[in-house]
C-alpha cells in the first residue's frame, strides 16, 4: 500500500507524456491552412509535362485519366491561385451529382518535381461562400440554422421531448 | 431586475445572426429570468403570472413554427422539395435576405421552445417538492 502513491505518480506522468506527445500532432487551433481544415490529399503525379498546360488553363489528359481512375469527377476548369506560383484551383462543372453550381473543388500544388492533387475540405467552401449565400455574418449561426437546419430541428425536438417526459413523470396531481 | 434580464435575452436571440448568441442561449436566459421570479417571490404567484396552459402551448409553439417554416419552404419551392431552405420564403425579393430572415425566425422559434421547456421543468420539480413538504408538515401535526 505504501508504494501506491509512487505508482500513481508514475502513471499520471506517463499519461501526461502521452498527451503531450499526441498534442504535438494537433494543428494550431483555428489555423486556416492546417490539413484537416483545408484539404485532403488525393494523389501525386510527375510534374514534368503537366505544369505548362495547367498554366495555360488547360487540363492535361493524363491528369483527367488519373481523376477518373480513382472515381472522382474530372475538373472542368483550372485557374492559377492568384499571387502564387505553382498552385492551381480546379473547378468541377455545373450539374455535377451533388452540386447545382460550379464549385472550387480540387487544389493542385507543385512540390519538388511532383504535382500533389488535393481535394478542398468542405469547411473552405463554408467559410468562403457562407456569408454571401445566407446574408448572415456569423459563421456559427448560419451553420446551425441554415446548412444544418434539419439537425437543429432535431435538437429542439430533443429538448421538447425532455420537457414532455418530465411532465409525464412528475406532474401527476396526487395520483400515483 | 427581471425586465433587464429579459431584455438581455432578447438581445442575445436577435444578435445571434451577427455576434455570439442564438436561440438556445437566449431561451435559457429568458427561462432563468422567470425562474428567478419564482425563487424570489412565490411559486403560486409565478404560476399565476404564467399559467400552465400558456406554458404548454408555448413549449410546442416554437417547434410548430420551425417545422411549419420548413413545410412552407416545401410548398413555396414548388416541386423541388427543399425542406428548410428559407430562400423560397416570400419575405423580400432577394434569395439571400430571405435566408437571413429565415434564420432569425428559426432562432426565435428555438428560443420560445427552450424558454417554455425550462420553465415547465422547473415548475414540475418545484411543485413536487412543495407537495412533499406540505405532506411532511401535516404528518408532524
Amino acid at each position: 500500500m505504501k508504494g501506491l502513491p509512487t505508482i500513481a505518480l508514475i502513471l499520471i506522468s506517463l499519461l501526461c507524456a502521452l498527451f503531450i506527445y499526441v498534442a504535438e500532432d494537433i494543428p494550431v487551433f483555428g489555423d486556416p491552412n492546417s490539413p484537416p481544415i483545408k484539404y485532403v490529399k488525393l494523389f501525386s503525379i510527375g510534374a514534368d509535362v503537366l505544369e505548362d498546360p495547367l498554366n495555360w488553363s488547360v487540363i492535361p489528359n493524363n491528369l483527367m485519366d488519373e481523376f477518373e481512375k480513382r472515381g472522382f469527377a474530372g475538373p472542368s476548369r483550372v485557374e492559377r491561385v492568384t499571387g502564387m506560383e505553382g498552385e492551381w484551383n480546379a473547378f468541377i462543372p455545373k450539374e455535377e451529382v451533388h452540386y447545382s453550381k460550379e464549385e472550387k473543388y480540387y487544389w493542385i500544388k507543385k512540390e519538388g518535381d511532383q504535382l500533389n492533387v488535393y481535394r478542398y475540405a468542405f469547411v473552405v467552401r463554408w467559410i468562403e461562400k457562407g456569408q454571401q449565400e445566407t446574408g448572415t455574418p456569423n459563421m456559427v449561426t448560419y451553420g446551425l440554422a441554415d446548412y444544418r437546419g434539419y439537425d437543429t430541428l432535431g435538437e429542439t425536438a430533443v429538448i421538447f421531448t425532455a420537457g414532455v417526459c418530465v411532465i409525464l413523470l412528475l406532474r401527476r396531481r396526487g395520483k400515483l | 431586475m427581471i425586465p433587464f434580464i429579459q431584455l438581455f435575452s432578447l438581445y442575445v436571440i436577435i444578435h445571434g445572426a451577427s455576434g455570439p448568441g442564438g436561440g438556445f442561449q437566449g431561451g435559457v436566459v429568458f427561462g432563468a429570468s422567470f425562474i428567478l421570479y419564482v425563487v424570489a417571490f412565490d411559486i403560486t404567484r409565478g404560476r399565476r403570472r404564467l399559467p400552465e396552459s400558456v406554458n404548454t402551448v408555448l413549449s410546442s409553439l416554437g417547434l410548430y413554427i420551425y417545422a411549419g417554416l420548413g413545410l412552407l419552404c416545401i410548398i413555396l419551392s414548388s416541386g423541388v422539395a427543399q425542406y428548410l431552405n428559407y430562400g423560397f420564403l416570400p419575405f423580400t425579393a432577394h434569395f439571400e435576405e430571405n435566408r437571413a430572415l429565415g434564420i432569425e425566425l428559426v432562432e426565435m422559434a428555438i428560443g420560445i421552445t427552450v424558454m417554455a421547456i425550462m420553465i415547465s421543468i422547473f415548475f414540475d420539480l418545484a411543485w413536487k417538492e412543495e407537495n412533499r413538504e406540505r405532506r411532511g408538515r401535516q404528518g408532524l401535526k
